[in-house]
């Protein structure tokens, strides 16, 4: 063969092998979207703001003959109202009703389910009250948890009738539940709303501000802060009890420089926290925050030195931005990092079904 | 190694080339010009704002790595576009060159394969790319990193990868001056193959234009051994953000390219073989 056909020869060797090659295509990863931040509130929670205003004044006022109208209380939210808020102490609410709909909701209740399929039917076929449907939200407020949503069947008779609880009505609407062992109080108003406690001081001061009995305290989550499936209000003052024992250093300093901490998180897509710290003292905030900036640099090489790969991904999306009189500390785990997270329960599941399946049987001798 | 030889004697001669000197004084220009404006303020392991040439910079406090992604995303996707469109300019007269009538024949006279002469002037050609490639991919990473105390390899395996493409090109340039002892021919050819191999890159997504039948049949089967420029831009992007690259990917486009090269380099063999000078 001339030496010429054998390099055409390699030619179409050689491009039939690019194109060989070629069939490894890249598989369709989605475009990152930037991760968006809860630093204000949106439409949607304006609306959903709004359409909680549902609780009237309690006394209506009538005018007398001959003056004029006085201009009604506006209506309020039951929930913010009914908060136990004492000077000093935190508050957090978990909109749990929006956070079960949320990505990180669906990959945790899956993956609960994965580990045991009974785990949320089991609590409703004993307390009546459906985790994932009855909840709207839950508060937290030092001690006392308030919860709202839907009780209608839940089965507060049972606790009685069981001779676990002893039941007392209280004010127009409320009723107490103490358990007998004195571990807890449950406070129910209109079974809209729950207050659950060591005592009865948060149960009766939440239905008193209900029915009008005490002036509601001057609300520790302002209306135009309600944003995010979770966020809160830290006082100052009680900044440094967040803190572990190895970090009180830190805890200290951010209790000496912050007045209050504001923490909103967003979980509908990807996880973005936003916490926002305000001060008096603006030189001690800038050192905060430098301080801080420092420890997510610092923390992220030694995630990456360590091959910690979660902490790494949560840091690489970290930053501090200083605003005048108070800086924010952005953290964001992207919803592709959340799955990949929980990508291990889905072989939980096979394995569980594996485990579950009737084992095959032997076959029998002709 | 008689190949090597026609290589080396091909830098040789490239170093005593004005256009040569021009392109490489062109590039030390830029690297200074980076050095000088590029301003960075590193606080504590955290970056506190980052400059270029004179733009203000915001208020965030964040891990200096992370905070100059952007930068090297921007560098490694310049350095990767600019590096293929400075091999097309720079090498374009090589080869031409090399066939141009009085030293050809003084070629064919020494006892030198054919095919020994046309691959050492390919490997000569490949050998000068890939060192400016690794000059200034290295000088920019070493600017960053004087300027941050970070290094990142983002601006040098973009140029890696911008020399591995730039194999394919050359290999078309090389077979179009076999063909046409022309510079202003090679440069051209040059110039349509990078757009030829941009359009493999993204033929998953101009397949659909095409209606289904024949014409979509023929058009990803004429494009499935070109190389894939902007799947090896893409790997450079997503390495220098910091996001990790698919390696087997990575590794079948860089496969797929170089045979590609060997191809064109075989068929302009075969044509060269059948000259006659």
């Amino acid at each position: 063969m001339p030496r010429r056909r054998l390099w055409l020869a390699a030619v179409v060797l050689l491009l039939l092998a690019a194109g060989l090659l070629s069939l490894v295509e890249a598989s369709s990863e989605p475009p990152r979207r930037p991760v968006s931040f809860p630093t204000h509130m949106r439409e949607a929670e304006w609306k959903r703001h709004e359409a909680r205003q549902t609780l009237p004044p309690p006394l209506a006022v009538t005018p007398r003959p001959g003056r004029p109208a006085i201009e009604p209380a506006p209506k309020r939210d039951p929930f913010v109202l009914a908060l136990p808020v004492r000077p000093d102490e935190p508050v957090m609410v978990f909109e749990a009703n929006a956070l079960r709909h949320s990505r990180l909701g669906e990959l945790f209740i899956s993956c609960a389910l994965a580990e045991n399929p009974r785990t949320f039917s089991d609590f409703q076929k004993e307390t009546g009250v459906d985790p994932l449907k009855d909840i709207d939200r839950v508060g937290f407020v030092g001690r006392a948890m308030v919860v709202s949503g839907y009780f209608d069947r839940a089965r507060w008779e049972r606790l009685v009738e069981e001779g676990r609880a002893t039941v007392e009505a209280y004010g127009e609407a409320g009723r107490l539940y103490r358990q007998l062992d004195g571990s807890e109080v449950v406070g129910v108003w209109k079974n809209q709303l729950l207050v659950l406690g060591p005592d009865d001081a948060a149960a009766r001061q939440a239905m008193d501000q209900l029915e009008g009995r005490s002036a509601p305290p001057e609300s520790a989550v302002p209306e135009d802060l309600a944003y995010g499936e979770v966020y809160g209000v830290i006082p100052g003052a009680t900044v440094q009890r967040l803190f572990s024992a190895q970090d009180q250093a830190l805890g200290a300093k951010l209790a000496a420089a912050a007045s209050r901490v504001e923490l909103h998180v967003d979980a509908m897509q990807d996880v973005a926290a936003v916490v926002r710290v305000d001060g008096k003292d603006d030189q001690a905030l800038g050192d905060l925050a430098r301080t801080l900036g420092g420890a997510l640099a610092a923390g992220r090489l030694s995630a990456k030195a360590g091959g910690d790969q979660p902490l790494t991904e949560l840091l690489d999306a970290a930053r501090v931005v200083n605003e005048q009189g108070r800086f924010s500390l952005e953290l964001a785990l992207p919803a592709a990092t959340l799955e990949r997270w929980f990508e291990d329960c889905a072989g939980r599941k096979e394995a569980g079904q594996r485990a579950g399946a009737p084992a095959p049987r032997p076959e029998r001798a002709p | 190694m008689r190949v090597f030889a026609v290589a080396l004697d091909l830098l040789r001669e490239a170093r005593s080339r004005k256009w040569t000197l021009a392109l490489v004084g062109a590039t030390s220009l830029v690297l200074v010009l980076v050095a000088f404006g590029l301003e960075l303020d590193v606080v504590d392991g955290a970056l506190a704002a980052t400059r270029f040439f004179g733009g203000s910079g915001s208020g965030e406090i964040r891990p200096v790595e992370v905070a100059l992604r952007p930068l090297f995303e921007a560098v490694a996707s310049t350095i990767f576009g600019a590096g293929l469109v400075f091999g097309v300019l720079a090498c374009a007269d090589f080869a031409p060159a090399l066939l141009a009538p009085g030293r050809i024949e003084q070629l064919l006279s020494l006892p030198l394969r054919r095919w020994e002469l046309l691959v050492g002037t390919y490997l000569g050609v490949l050998a000068l790319v890939l060192a400016g490639a690794l000059y200034g991919g290295a000088g920019l990473s070493l600017i960053i990193m004087a300027k941050s105390g970070v290094f990142g390899w983002a601006p040098l395996l973009a140029a890696l990868l911008s020399a591995a493409a730039f194999s394919a090109v050359y290999a078309v340039m090389v077979l179009s001056a076999v063909a046409v002892r022309s510079a202003a021919l090679s440069g051209a050819a040059g110039g349509a193959a990078l757009l030829l191999f941009t359009v493999a890159g993204s033929r998953s997504d101009l397949a659909p234009l095409f209606s289904a039948g024949p014409g979509r049949t023929l058009f990803l089967a004429l494009t499935s051994p070109l190389p894939r420029l902007t799947g090896l831009g893409q790997h450079a992007f997503r390495l220098a953000a910091g996001r990790g690259t698919d390696l087997t990917l990575l590794l079948a486009q860089l496969g797929g390219t170089f045979l590609f090269a060997a191809a064109v380099l075989a068929a302009a063999v075969a044509l060269f073989e059948r000259k006659d000078y």
